[in-house]
């Protein structure tokens, strides 16, 4: 168990000195970088909670995907975060008003939570994992019980490519396209012509 | 292991598919196939329409519990529908007048209409922020629609962020109330809550969050913040299309979350309700005088309106829920009635949006002022018209619910809001003309306002179709849950309430019939 | 203590050995990856390839390796100095740390863990930030280029290349790289994902950057790409990133579709070669597969002129996002009407 423990610190510590580190870091690329840490470190502690099947997720879609696009526009946006920064610390007080109440609020749920329901609903799961896999239970529960929201979430996703489309798409003028179909029906007699030189009359 | 009975999912499914087909027709046609899919989405709604009435409306719940059909959802669904034919039909015209002609338009429309009747299946919190999402993600491209004009841009960002922001409040809502009743599924939240009841504070916490942020998609205030900047900017077909639907589907989301999972919370939500009620009718009544631009009006007054159906969920019983149903449906007939009059105001192919443009009205285009009065008479809850019934209802839903300094209250804020109905009559009608108004209004915006007109006209006449179905379809959200406990109210039985189907049928297929020519 | 070291010690020292031994076996695959793309290169072009230093040139390597170095390694003075540093350790750690859970043969795996392909997956998804940081950092507009061009380039074709797995993954029904390979798979299996296996094929040259897909290093354009600036130990490590990755992704195949370990064409050949075919070690089969892949990577590079920007992107988007997507389609169709799903 020393060997976890140890692991877990190292993750949950690396976790929260680049979280912090991802707010405070003056450049906004060090930001990202910071924060695509954070998530490595995350997945780090799914997989010791064995959630192999989250973890690796986790790392292939924030870190391989999302956070890829982020770093691509905050690299491409000149803008000087240090500016957007000053006014910062007057709202530091509201912030930190929220920040306690939202405290408060995590303490009086903390005081009334009851773990049996979780654990009843927890335990029935766990007795029917058996050897399974969690990937396995996963894919198993994701397209049967849950086929409802996993398809809603796939049309979720075609209104936000139509949506992206659409605000964005501007078919430009005077483009040149390749277009492949048309360079491969091109015959030959189409595209050249033998023409028969006789020497010295200059045409 | 699961029952995959499609059957009662059927009209979803069928949108869904048909959006993509359209989706397809318009990338090989092109934005010239525009109006094609537009007309092809009416008639998808149409049939939609037709296959709600094919499956039973009896409760039942398909796909893990996640999915339910009853009265009430079949009816509210009804009202969607409707409301999407008429905001499709209204934008067609308007499209080509501003240019904006491309074809995802209306697949966007029946997108939000899949995931909105989704919404108001839901049946789980799970189910239920998917389906919410799929809905705001739609609405949300569709008011940046317009996309070269400063105003549509900042309406989209603006409802976008501030979404998003009312998404995570939802979130955080559902998974405070996962934590501490252990379960997303409503029936189990229900059970779980009526054996703890107000000891689970956890529980109570995620449900205002929940509550909060459903609020900001009806537009309650104090969440209101987004609705006359997104009403202004957005095109005027969207923001039509906002007025007309998605506020029926997040107040059947509302009443579905209230009475059935949260149903023993009642005391607790109720007083919530109230202050959102109480505020929104304030703010409706009191912001809206100072407007004007007529968008940014009727923002204000839907802010309002939003005010007044809600006093029927306060009222908490049988009664409050059918006036909150019938509240909807007439709200919609008149904002749709509306929304065609304003869309129809164009100078010189340029629109008009000041309320200042209506002057004279009555002298340049009598027919088109004379329509827009009685609607504004109606709004303004004049007795004969059809806009008075839904107030009616509510408030004597909330006597019923010894609610008296509510319904007092809602009487004198109408009184105040009138006003602001009654001017936008006074400057049609004696005020100087301005420039005379371009005469092409096509067909089909002037058959919705039409259709709205007679409507409001014509409800007094048999109010009963509307109100004995509406009673059906709240009776089926509030009896199964045993809530007559609070305020007892005579139940129909379940026998009339399937007797009733038919004739809101009938009511449903003279309307879409007028509307589909 | 003594306790502590019986329990966890014996077997961190037998794991630190075994990391030694994979890692050395990479660093000298690379080493004379180097040395035979330069023969094979010579070779298609009617030259010798290197042959004077040692024997057949074989030192070659070495002396390349001592010359880089021995270099000095030079930040530019505008750089993002940590950043800078650190793009090379990382690619170059990547390419590493996937081998542990590659079998090499039956039971020779470090890790053998029940999500080996998805841990590869995600490992090679994070090669693309060694790319990006080191074209940020470097500060230069070559190397910013360069960056954003191999990013989109790697992040396009991981979607295809992932779809691709799915319809493997679809077939053997486990994501254990080891049960990949033993899982039996009948003829007409293997003729349902042979399309699969050239377009894998393609998408990891895309994948790694390399000819006809080099446009992040395309010399004609944007000189050198994101390692424009880097020089010495830190341009090795590029280096050696690569060639690693391209042993790597040559590893991936061969594992997902060649068989692995396994002697080959078993299903084909009449029992009398299998058995003397069965007689070689596991590993001999895994590095000759491999290498047989390492030499399509060769032969693109000797053969196909370069991609230009679009089209890369067409060939991506276009035509093998399309393919891959009908032929999960396809396959789980298949399995499905022949009840073949495992």
């Amino acid at each position: 168990m020393i060997i976890q423990a140890l692991a877990f610190y190292l993750f949950a510590g690396i976790l929260s000195l680049s979280a912090l580190a991802v707010i405070t870091a003056r450049n906004p690329v060090h930001s990202v970088l910071f924060l695509i840490l954070a998530f490595f470190n995350a997945s780090g502690l799914f997989l010791l909670l064995g959630a192999e099947f989250i973890a690796m997720i986790l790392v292939i879609v924030y870190v391989g995907a999302v956070a890829v696009l982020f770093l691509f526009v905050v690299m491409m946006l000149d803008i000087n975060f240090s500016d957007l920064r000053k006014g910062a610390m007057q709202y530091v007080p509201v912030g930190l008003l929220i920040g306690l109440i939202l405290l408060i609020e995590l303490a009086v749920i903390y005081q009334t939570w009851s773990l049996d329901a979780i654990t009843a609903a927890a335990s029935i799961s766990m007795a029917n994992m058996g050897e399974t896999t969690n990937t396995e239970l996963i894919g198993a529960n994701l397209y049967t019980n849950y086929v409802l929201p996993f398809q809603i979430a796939g049309l979720i996703l075609f209104v936000a490519m139509i949506g992206a489309i659409v605000l964005t798409h501007r078919s430009r003028p005077g483009v040149k396209r390749q277009k492949v179909a048309q360079q491969y029906a091109r015959q030959r007699d189409e595209a050249m012509e033998i023409v028969k030189v006789t020497p010295r009359t200059g045409a | 292991m699961l029952d995959f009975n499609l059957i009662p999912i059927l009209p979803e499914i069928f949108l869904a598919f048909t959006a993509m087909g359209l989706l397809i027709v318009g990338v090989s046609g092109g934005n010239k196939s525009t109006d094609i899919i537009c007309w092809a989405a009416v008639l998808s709604c149409l049939m939609a329409i037709f296959l709600l009435f094919g499956i039973s409306w009896q409760r039942t719940t398909v796909l893990n519990d996640m999915f339910i059909i009853d009265q009430f959802g079949g009816f509210m669904k009804l009202i969607i529908l409707l409301g999407m034919i008429a905001s499709i039909a209204l934008s067609v015209k308007y499209l080509y007048q501003e240019q904006m002609i491309r074809f995802e338009y209306p697949v966007l429309m029946l997108m939000a209409c899949v995931g909105m009747m989704l919404m108001v299946s839901a049946h789980n919190l799970l189910g239920l922020y998917m389906a919410l999402e799929l809905q705001s993600l739609s609405l949300y491209v569709l008011a940046a629609f317009r996309r070269n004009s400063y105003k549509s841009a900042e309406a989209g960002t603006k409802y976008f962020v501030l979404g998003a922001l009312s998404s995570g409040l939802i979130l955080f809502g559902i998974s405070l109330v996962y934590g501490f009743t252990g379960s997303i599924n409503f029936s189990v939240i229900q059970t779980s809550l009526s054996n703890e009841g107000a000891a689970n504070i956890g529980a109570i916490i995620g449900m205002v969050f929940l509550l909060s942020g459903l609020a900001f998609k009806i537009s309650a205030v104090p969440f209101h913040m987004w609705t006359p900047d997104v009403y202004q900017g957005a095109p005027t077909s969207v923001t039509a299309f906002f007025a007309i639907v998605p506020k029926v589907a997040a107040f059947a989301l509302i009443i579905r979350l209230l009475y059935e999972p949260f149903a023993p919370l009642m005391e607790q939500w109720s007083q919530i309700i109230l202050f959102l009620s109480v505020a929104s009718m304030t703010v409706g009544a009191f912001a809206a005088l100072v407007q004007d631009n007529l968008k940014r009006l009727l923002a204000y007054s839907s802010i309002g309106n939003m005010g007044y159906a809600l006093i029927g969920i306060v009222a908490g019983n049988e009664a409050g829920v059918s006036a909150v149903i019938i509240y909807l449906f007439i709200y919609m007939f008149m904002t749709a009635g509306t929304f065609g009059v304003i869309l129809c105001l164009r100078r010189g192919g340029i629109a008009s949006e000041k309320i200042s443009d209506l002057g004279g009205l009555s002298l340049t285009n009598p027919a088109l002022a004379y329509a827009m009065a009685i609607l504004m008479f109606s709004m303004s809850g004049l007795p004969p018209l059809a806009g008075f019934f839904g107030k009616l209802f509510v408030f004597q839903a909330a006597i019923d619910g010894e609610l008296y300094a509510l319904a007092i209250y809602g009487v004198i804020t109408t009184v105040i809001a009138a006003y602001y109905y009654l001017r936008i009559i006074k400057v049609m009608f004696f005020d100087d003309p301005v420039d005379t108004l371009d005469k092409d209004i096509p067909f089909a915006r002037r058959a919705v306002i039409f259709v709205s007109v007679i409507f409001v006209l014509g409800f007094i006449i048999k109010p009963n179709l509307l109100v004995s179905s509406s009673q059906s379809a709240a009776s089926a959200i509030t009896a199964p849950q045993g809530l007559a406990v609070k305020k007892t109210i005579k139940e129909p039985p379940q026998a009339a309430a399937a007797g009733d189907r038919p004739s809101s049928t009938e009511a449903a297929a003279t309307v879409t019939g007028a509307q589909d020519k | 203590m003594m306790e502590l070291w019986e329990t966890y010690g014996i077997w961190t020292a037998f794991t630190l050995l075994y990391i030694v031994l994979i890692v050395g076996g990479v660093l000298l695959s690379v080493a004379y990856l180097t040395y035979a793309e330069r023969k094979v290169l010579g070779g298609m072009q009617r030259r010798q390839g290197p042959m004077t230093v040692g024997p057949f040139g074989l030192l070659q390597p070495i002396a390349d390796g001592l010359k880089l170095f021995s270099k000095e390694t030079i930040i530019p003075s505008q750089a993002n100095k940590p950043v800078f540093l650190m793009a090379p350790m990382l690619l170059f750690a990547l390419s590493l740390v996937a081998w542990a859970v590659i079998p090499f043969d039956k039971g020779w795996v470090l890790a053998n863990i029940n999500v080996g392909v998805l841990y590869l997956f995600a490992i090679s998804s994070m090669g693309v930030y060694g790319v990006i940081m080191a074209g940020w950092a470097s500060n230069s507009r070559y190397a910013f280029l360069g960056a954003l061009r191999s990013a989109s380039q790697m992040v396009s074709y991981e979607v295809s290349m992932g779809l691709i797995i799915v319809c493997v993954l679809l077939c053997v029904g486990t994501l254990n790289l080891t049960e990949i390979v033993t899982t039996p798979r009948p003829v007409w299996m293997q003729i349902l994902l042979f399309p699969m296996f050239i377009v894998f094929l393609v998408s990891i040259l895309a994948e790694t950057n390399r000819a006809p897909f080099d446009l992040p290093e395309g010399e004609s354009e944007i000189t050198g790409g994101f390692m424009v600036e880097y020089s010495a130990m830190t341009f090795a490590l590029f280096f050696l990133g690569e060639y690693a990755n391209m042993i790597l992704m040559s590893a991936i195949t061969t594992t997902l579709f060649l068989g692995g370990w396994l002697p080959p064409f078993s299903m084909w050949l009449p029992a009398g070669i299998t058995d003397v075919l069965a007689l070689v070690p596991g590993l001999v089969w895994f590095a000759l597969k491999t290498a047989a892949v390492l030499f399509v990577f060769l032969w693109a590079r000797a053969t196909l002129p370069r991609y230009r920007y679009d089209q890369l992107m067409r060939l991506g988007w276009k035509i093998f996002l399309p393919l891959t997507l009908f032929w999960v389609v396809l396959v789980a169709g298949t399995l499905l009407t022949f009840d073949a799903l495992p």
